[in-house]
């Protein structure tokens, strides 16, 4: 049973019907100030269940990125609150939050994902290096078999293609077993061959290994792989698509004027 | 192509602060070295021409060879005072005057001497006929006249506080004797001559307390009016006899102002050296720098490529760039040199050497220099790199391409492993054969250009030892950095490794003088009591040796002088002592002949010296005094101890005196009667000799104390003048970070990203150049000990018997590297932990 709805602006998430893996509540994003400040997030409340798959839809200037940055902790509101777990991100320190990157969350960005000097193995313990311990020996070896990197761990980046510095990348987001994982267009700049095939990877990464992930897209192909797609128009959320397929996001996306 | 250029260069400002800075710290000190010794010479001139500006000619001996005037004094053989007459008679000359000059030493109301540091002490006689003083003129009182009466310079009298009327005690060569005050001269507007005290009699009351009656050092000649000074000069040589000659007054002038000359010469050579190491420092900064620039703007350039700019016209960008720089860094330096000068001339004046005021002399060499310089080092520096950037290739403009730092060649890895074997082994048999001084030079070179080879390699070496820490991450991440641009961090590390070599050399050699020093007084001296002038002074009035041979507690003593001559045509120090007690006090370690042989018309000398003469005991050489003439003398015997007492040729008194006129010791060496406690004898001497508060009473341990101490000082002094080279490589660190934080911005917002803190960031950063500075610490320290090790070795002649490397000190060394690796971090390391995340992973 699938639903489409518009939801209406400043609707409040029940916070206790659901086991949240991050949400963001009344979420305000203004840019610049007076006559040139820009709205990117307006008044935006979002529930990120844990153990689900969410990808972000909306074009350009849609405040899609702003709102993963803000809910990752890059980046901070200027209004409302966003958090992860249990814990209120506005409340935290710089260091706080940086922690919070480290040791809580993953990331996967479109590209330049890895360092360039460390080795695939390196930049994938480099979150638990960085934390000072050892990653799990266990959990690491299954990330690492999932994603089909057993080969290619002692090489350096500029040795791998693509699609493996991704697929590393991936790895380095999961292997401190984040809250959620967050990809900021992961297939971007990747061919349809190796997209296809990361995005299959982030989706047993969610049905087998149980973890959340959080993806912005503006591919309607990548967006069918998530349990859960929500569209963001101006800042706001205007349509979420529960099971999507390809067909739906781009009728969704046709509606929505794009 | 030039304004793209010159636009580059203000991209930037930090950067370039930091790359001018570089080449502006060596330019500064050669223009400072110039300015400092032009402004002296010039002082000089000045002086000497206001002092003998009413004197046409000067008659004097002719001096037998240029003697060097810091061991001479600028002395000649002494005229009979007749032949003042036989000028006088002269038609033309309206009047002749004799001068003497000699050591006066004059002591303040509470009996200290008044020694200013570093400049003589000397009495003279003051001209009767006022035009010939030319710029030296009674300020206040009179002229002297009879053998009670003296007056002193405008300086001497302000700081001992004396009034006309005073009573003032001087110490002469033979004796102290005390005068009436009845004036104070000045020197034009200046109190005193370059800081000289001065004592002042009328003639024949100088020639007899300087120990020449009826002699005249040289005869000052006024022409009558109109009468002109070279024909006066050319009729009075006519009336000469042999070996006396005639010159102008202004060519006794020039030829003072030139034995000054000559004497600063090398003092700017020494200034001028340490300013070559900065400068060689600086231009590997540049070097690395240009390196860095041309690797980051390989797009930029590929693009203009694309656009179709010729390769001429990269390479011209590149070179106008580093041409603009070096112009820039040389007029600072330039600018900043001049400064240096002035304040330095100040800091003269608080101690008390008085130099003439006169403005700066900023000579059109000086300017020309310092702008060559700059303009020279710079755009050499940044040939390869230009070079480098002409080659890139269009097509990388298309391609996106992270600027990686490419590896070394393999031919430059073993090229470079064998000059640095080479010139490890040269330098290693330097030190085995031992006074190789020119092939410890470039041996040390070779090996440089071997590091500056094998550099990278050894950055990769050291990047893959620190980078096997696992936890944390930011020793591996920082090694990982140094090694991915080797070239780069060992480029860096080399200006560092430049200093510390000679840091380090200068720290062995020092160390291991210090030590033969404490060796030669142990195993040489035989004397219970040393005694030497106090401070910088000229030397013990010969009437404190009679002094202790009347004592009943003293067994021997021997008197040490030394004046500057010539050993068969080569300039020297030539020794003399007194046979009497010789053995008893020094052991000299004769190797050939027998020291009791020593007597008037022989000579003994030193095995080394003897070796470089080609000459053995029972030989002649030739030697020759400035005062006295050349002589014939026979070889008595060859010794290896000379050190002690700093002889290489050793004659007889007699024959000293009979050559040298001076009769001031440079030392009294003196063993005690039997059974006299040495404290009690350098108590009981001490009281001796309290006439003469310019004379220290030593014991050995005394002497190896201070000794050790002066060359301590020594040591302290190179040490901070090299500073300069180091902090010139602490600019390059900087730089090297600087730039590479800029470049790495994404990598450093994608650490941030996944969980690095700011203290993480810093902390790669940071390491990044601990690992470059210990890099150039450890090489530079190896090389320079091993360079020590061969110098001390070939300054054996010198007396370096013992080579000693002070581990200690050259641990502390390296702290200090690490400390300064860290420093120089601080703020790329800053930047870097400021790097903006969302900012840096969003950009491109």
């Amino acid at each position: 049973m699938t639903t489409s709805r518009l939801q209406s602006p400043g609707t409040t998430l029940d916070a206790s019907a659901v086991t949240s893996a991050a949400r963001a509540v009344h979420a305000h994003k203004v840019y610049g100030e007076g006559d040139t400040s820009v709205v990117a997030l307006d008044d935006l409340s979002l529930d990120l269940p844990a153990g689900e798959f969410t990808a972000i839809m909306g074009p350009s200037g849609s405040g899609k990125s702003t709102l993963m940055h803000c809910l990752a902790g890059l980046d901070t509101l200027t209004a409302g609150t966003v958090s992860v777990g249990d814990t209120d991100l506005a409340s935290l320190t710089d260091r706080e939050r940086t922690l919070l990157r480290r040791d809580r969350l993953g990331f996967v960005f479109q590209s330049f994902n890895l360092l360039p000097t460390l080795t695939a193995e390196e930049n994938i313990t480099l979150p638990a290096d960085l934390a000072g311990r050892a990653p799990d020996p266990a959990w690491l070896a299954t990330v690492v078999a999932k994603l089909d990197l057993g080969e290619r761990l002692s090489h350096r980046p500029s040795e791998l293609s693509g699609g493996q510095q991704q697929r590393v990348a991936v790895a380095r987001a999961l292997v401190n077993r984040p809250e959620v994982v967050f990809a900021d267009e992961p297939t971007g700049a990747l061919d349809t061959k190796s997209g296809t095939e990361l995005l299959r990877f982030l989706r047993s990464v969610v049905d087998e290994l149980g973890q959340t992930v959080v993806m912005v897209t503006h591919d309607p192909g990548a967006a069918a792989y998530a349990d859960r797609v929500v569209f963001l128009v101006d800042g706001a959320i205007v349509e979420e698509l529960t099971a999507p397929t390809r067909e739906r996001v781009l009728e969704v996306m046709g509606r929505l004027g794009e | 192509m030039l304004r793209f250029s010159l636009r580059n260069l203000l991209v930037n400002k930090l950067r370039l602060l930091l790359t001018l800075a570089a080449v502006t710290v060596g330019v500064a000190f050669v223009s400072g070295t110039y300015v400092l010794s032009d402004t002296m010479v010039k002082a000089f001139d000045e002086l000497y021409g206001g002092l003998t500006s009413g004197t046409d000619v000067v008659v004097h001996a002719e001096p037998p060879f240029e003697a060097d005037v810091t061991t001479t004094g600028g002395l000649l053989r002494p005229l009979d005072e007749s032949v003042v007459e036989t000028v006088r008679d002269v038609p033309g000359v309206a009047a002749a005057e004799g001068s003497v000059a000699g050591f006066a030493l004059i002591l303040d109301a509470q009996g200290k001497p008044i020694q200013p540091g570093g400049a003589p002490t000397f009495g003279t006689n003051i001209h009767v006929d006022r035009a010939m003083s030319g710029a030296g003129h009674v300020r206040e009182g009179r002229v002297p006249s009879g053998p009670d009466e003296l007056v002193v310079d405008a300086q001497t009298a302000d700081k001992a506080g004396f009034h006309v009327g005073d009573q003032v005690t001087v110490i002469f060569e033979r004796g102290r004797q005390t005068f009436t005050l009845v004036g104070i001269v000045g020197f034009g507007e200046t109190d005193s001559i370059l800081g000289a005290t001065l004592a002042g009699f009328d003639l024949p009351t100088a020639q007899h307390v300087l120990g020449k009656d009826g002699l005249v050092d040289e005869v000052d000649v006024r022409a009558e009016e109109g009468v002109d000074a070279a024909a006066l000069r050319d009729r009075i040589a006519e009336e000469l006899p042999d070996g006396v000659e005639a010159v102008t007054g202004e060519q006794a002038a020039d030829d003072a102002v030139q034995s000054v000359r000559d004497a600063l010469g090398i003092f700017t050579t020494v200034l001028l050296v340490f300013a070559g190491v900065a400068l060689l420092v600086g231009s590997f900064v540049i070097w690395n720098t240009f390196n860095v620039l041309v690797a980051q703007r390989r797009r930029e350039v590929a693009l203009l490529r694309a656009v179709g700019a010729t390769r001429r016209q990269v390479l011209g960008g590149v070179l106008v760039e580093a041409a603009s720089i070096g112009l820039v860094s040389g007029a600072l330096g330039l600018l900043v040199g001049v400064g240096l000068a002035i304040a330095i001339r100040s800091l003269l004046s608080v101690i008390g050497v008085d130099i003439p005021t006169t403005s700066p002399a900023i000579d059109p060499r000086t300017v020309v220099v310092a702008l060559a310089v700059g303009l020279g080092v710079t755009t050499v520096a940044a040939v390869l790199p230009a070079w480098v950037a002409a080659r890139v290739a269009p097509m990388e403009a298309l391609r996106d391409v992270v600027p990686a730092g490419r590896g070394s060649g393999r031919l430059r890895h073993t090229a470079g492993w064998l000059v640095l074997a080479t010139g490890a082994t040269a330098l290693a048999v330097c030190a085995w054969i031992g006074n190789q001084r020119w092939w410890t030079v470039a041996a040390t070179l070779t090996t440089f250009l071997g590091l500056v080879f094998v550099g990278p390699s050894l950055a990769r070496w050291l990047a893959g030892l620190a980078g096997h820490g696992r936890r944390g991450g930011a020793w591996r991440m920082a090694a990982r950095n140094v090694g991915r641009n080797s070239r780069r961090a060992a480029a860096t590390a080399l200006a560092l490794t430049i200093g510390l070599t000679v840091v380090a050399a200068v720290a062995v050699t020092a160390a291991s003088l210090k030590d033969s020093v404490s060796e030669a007084v142990s195993g040489g001296n035989r004397s219970d009591l040393i005694l030497e002038p106090a401070g910088a002074g000229m030397g013990i009035s010969s009437s404190v040796a009679d002094l202790l041979r009347a004592r009943d507690d003293v067994e021997d003593v021997v008197e040490l002088r030394e004046w500057g001559a010539q050993v068969d045509g080569r300039s020297t120090l030539v020794t003399g002592l007194d046979t009497v007690g010789l053995d008893q006090v020094i052991d000299l370690g004769v190797k050939t002949g027998r020291l009791s042989d020593l007597a008037p018309g022989r000579i003994l000398v030193s095995s080394t010296k003897a070796d470089d003469l080609g000459v053995v005991t029972g030989d002649t050489v030739v030697v020759s005094f400035p005062e006295g003439g050349s002589h014939e003398m026979l070889v008595a015997a060859t010794f290896d101890k000379g050190s002690l007492i700093n002889a290489s040729y050793i004659v007889s008194m007699p024959d000293f005196e009979d050559n040298v006129g001076s009769r001031l010791d440079a030392a009294i060496l003196m063993t005690s009667a039997p059974g006299i406690d040495a404290d009690q004898a350098k108590a009981a001497i001490e009281r001796a000799v309290a006439d003469y508060p310019n004379v220290t009473v030593n014991t050995p341990a005394d002497i190896t104390r201070e000794a050790r101490q002066s060359v301590d000082q020594l040591l302290g002094i190179v040490t901070a003048l090299l500073l300069l080279a180091v902090v010139v490589a602490i600019l390059g660190i900087v730089n090297t970070l600087a730039l590479s934080v800029l470049e790495r911005t994404r990598e450093l917002g994608l650490l941030r990203a996944v969980g690095g803190t700011r203290a993480q960031v810093r902390a790669v950063v940071r390491r990044e150049s601990v690992l470059m500075s210990l890099l150039g610490a450890v090489t530079g320290i190896a090389l320079g000990t091993a360079a020590g090790v061969a110098l001390a070795r070939a300054l054996a002649d010198e007396g370096i018997t013992i080579v000693t490397i002070p581990t200690l000190t050259l641990l502390a060394y390296l702290a200090v590297a690490v400390l300064v690796g860290i420093l120089a971090a601080l703020g790329p390391a800053r930047r870097a932990s400021k790097v903006d995340v969302l900012r840096s992973l969003t950009a491109e």
